[in-house]
């Protein structure tokens, strides 16, 4: 137990440092909000794949699955078990989507990042995560409010091992996402990232559009907090607003990059590593 | 109506002593104190445990715990932020070195609790001592506490002291002279240094005086900082971070418009209570988008 709960809050939190480590380490851009990036993609994991799982199957999907979801949620991963090309459709749709609509909250995020400095844009993405956080606590239709939500099991097809297999496939996610970083932090826009943090007027001089590489940094590292959030809520198969604190959502992660360095991404994590070690003992 | 309109403006006036701490530390050391939270949940802890070892009124230990705080402000100043401030780190960087100290804060914090628990058994998980404070006076049958008058007093009393202080005494001028230009400050022979520590010993105080008003007036466990530090947050940038009056304006307006505005709103939009937390919030980034730099954008003071 205590060896998966480790593995599970190492998986889920250097995916969370490594996206951090691209806003904050790469580009410079203070990201107080991460909570709202999870939020959205756990939104796509329980409040859109577990309707169209409903929908499949043919249980109410609207405002009734947020009613009673405990019970649609425990027949429909029961129908999933039996069909494992499904379950796995699903499970690739649900990152898929949480990828696009993380891109698009970061793409919203960029919007007051283009206006604001430091302190200034900190405290304004803090109040963005905090705001979508309260919208979804009372709103009761998407996310079934202060009740929450029980979403189908992705991965009950693998009969008895349903954790496991959980666990390995999140850790494969880390892993591609710390590929994905690392060769982002190689690559041409990775430069201009560090060139944007470094000297906005020295990037600027050398013909880089400001705007443009930090909102492509916060609609990066947004997808990628939004897979995380995804894979957190397929991994306990609930969703509530308020389990998205901002504590650990937020100021761990960034308690992970200072531990690990920042802009450095092995380093993250490392400290992630560390970090969950030193909590789990 | 009278009993929304007291405790929102009682709200409005702790919230803006906490804003102008933060304004304070902003201002001097360029640090966006994110260890406020941590310090007002020690202010607002420090009351209710003197209060349950020596009895009396619960009021006679906010300056203890004001001054406990000032003294975790002074050492955060003395071991972690002279050093960064020294090698010229930026204010991401002191930002994030302010999160970590309020994880260490925090966690102390869960640890004296524990030490109540497990030593004296006091159960300080969840605290409440909102019922110590007296009915003071009845306006139209709405209940006036001493809370009520003395956060409004003490609010007051702060920006008179503030004022005089940053405008009457050489250790306040010298404080304006260093916010404004530290290296002319120190050519002219002020000791930066001392400046600086002095701005810590005044933010924890107010931070923690905060904190000890909060007690008395809702009930909390020891995320309370944790939990309110958005307003505290919000307030302070409304106000601009440059201005120390403009962190206490800021901090009074986005205390009114949690409780009050959404209170009045509530007659036409139901709904609206439940979203709450969101309504100042929502102003903030809409003030932000309007004016980047604050309110105090508009009128450059110290």
């Amino acid at each position: 137990m205590s060896l998966e709960y480790l593995a599970i809050n190492f998986g889920i939190g250097a995916i969370l440092a490594l996206s951090l480590n691209i806003e904050v380490g790469f580009t410079g851009i203070p990201q107080f909000g991460r909570v709202m990036a999870v939020l959205v993609g756990a939104l796509a994991a329980g409040g859109l794949m577990s309707r169209i799982a409903a929908a499949l199957f043919g249980f109410p999907w609207g405002v009734e699955y947020a009613e009673n979801s405990a019970r649609y949620a425990t027949a429909i991963s029961g129908a999933l078990s039996n069909n494992p090309p499904i379950a796995i459709v699903l499970l690739m749709f649900t990152l898929i989507l949480a990828t696009i609509l993380g891109a698009i909250i970061g793409y919203a995020a960029a919007l007051p990042a283009l206006r604001l400095r430091e302190a200034y844009l900190g405290i304004t993405l803090l109040s963005f995560g905090e705001i979508l956080r309260s919208v979804l606590y009372n709103y009761t239709p998407l996310i079934g409010g202060t009740k929450g939500l029980s979403i189908p099991d992705l991965f009950r097809f693998v009969q008895g091992f349903r954790s496991q297999t959980a666990i390995i496939f999140i850790l494969f996610i880390t892993a591609i996402m710390l590929i994905i970083t690392e060769r982002i932090n190689r690559s041409p826009l990775g430069r201009a990232m560090k060139a944007v943090r470094d000297s906005e007027i020295a990037a600027e001089v050398y013909g880089k559009d400001i705007g443009t590489i930090r909102a492509y940094a916060l609609m990066i590292g947004s997808a990628m907090a939004s897979v995380a959030g995804a894979l957190y809520t397929l991994f306990t198969q609930t969703i509530y607003a308020y389990q998205f604190s901002r504590y650990e959502f937020t100021f761990l992660p960034w308690a992970y990059i200072m531990l690990g360095g920042v802009g450095n991404n092995l380093g993250v994590v490392l400290g992630t590593l560390l970090f969950s070690y030193g909590y789990n003992v | 109506m009278l009993a929304i309109l007291f405790s929102s403006i009682t709200y409005a006036a702790i919230l803006s002593i906490g804003c102008a701490s933060i304004t304070l530390l902003y201002a001097s050391t360029r640090t966006f104190n994110f260890a406020h939270a941590s310090m007002v949940s020690w202010g607002f802890y420090m009351v209710f445990i003197l209060y349950k070892f020596f009895g009396y009124i619960p009021y006679t230990y906010i300056p203890i715990a004001a001054l406990t705080t000032a003294a975790i402000g002074v050492v955060v100043y003395i071991l972690v932020i002279r050093r960064l401030i020294n090698i010229g780190a930026s204010e991401i960087t002191l930002m994030m070195v302010t999160l970590g100290v309020d994880l260490i804060l925090f966690a102390s914090l869960n640890m004296v609790v524990d030490v109540l628990k497990r030593g004296f058994g006091i159960d300080a998980t969840k605290i409440n001592i909102i019922l110590a404070d007296p009915i003071v006076m009845r306006i139209w049958g709405t209940p006036i506490k001493y809370i009520h008058i003395v956060s409004i007093v003490a609010a007051l009393t702060i920006v008179i002291a503030l004022h005089l202080f940053l405008t009457r005494t050489n250790l306040g001028i010298a404080m304006r002279a260093s916010i404004e230009n530290p290296t002319l400050a120190s050519i002219l022979g002020i000791d930066i240094n001392i400046v600086y520590t002095l701005a810590w010993f005044i933010g924890g105080l107010l931070a923690g005086l905060s904190g000890g008003l909060l007690v008395l007036f809702m009930e909390g466990t020891t995320t309370i900082g944790f939990d309110i530090v958005v307003f505290y947050f919000a307030g302070s940038i409304v106000g601009g971070l440059y201005s120390i009056y403009g962190g206490l304006l800021g901090g009074a307006l986005v205390g009114v418009s949690e409780r009050f505005l959404t209170f009045l709103l509530s007659y036409w939009i139901p709904d609206i209570i439940a979203y709450r937390f969101a309504v100042p919030m929502v102003m903030l980034v809409t003030t932000l988008l309007i004016y980047p730099r604050g309110l105090a954008g508009l009128v450059r003071r110290v």
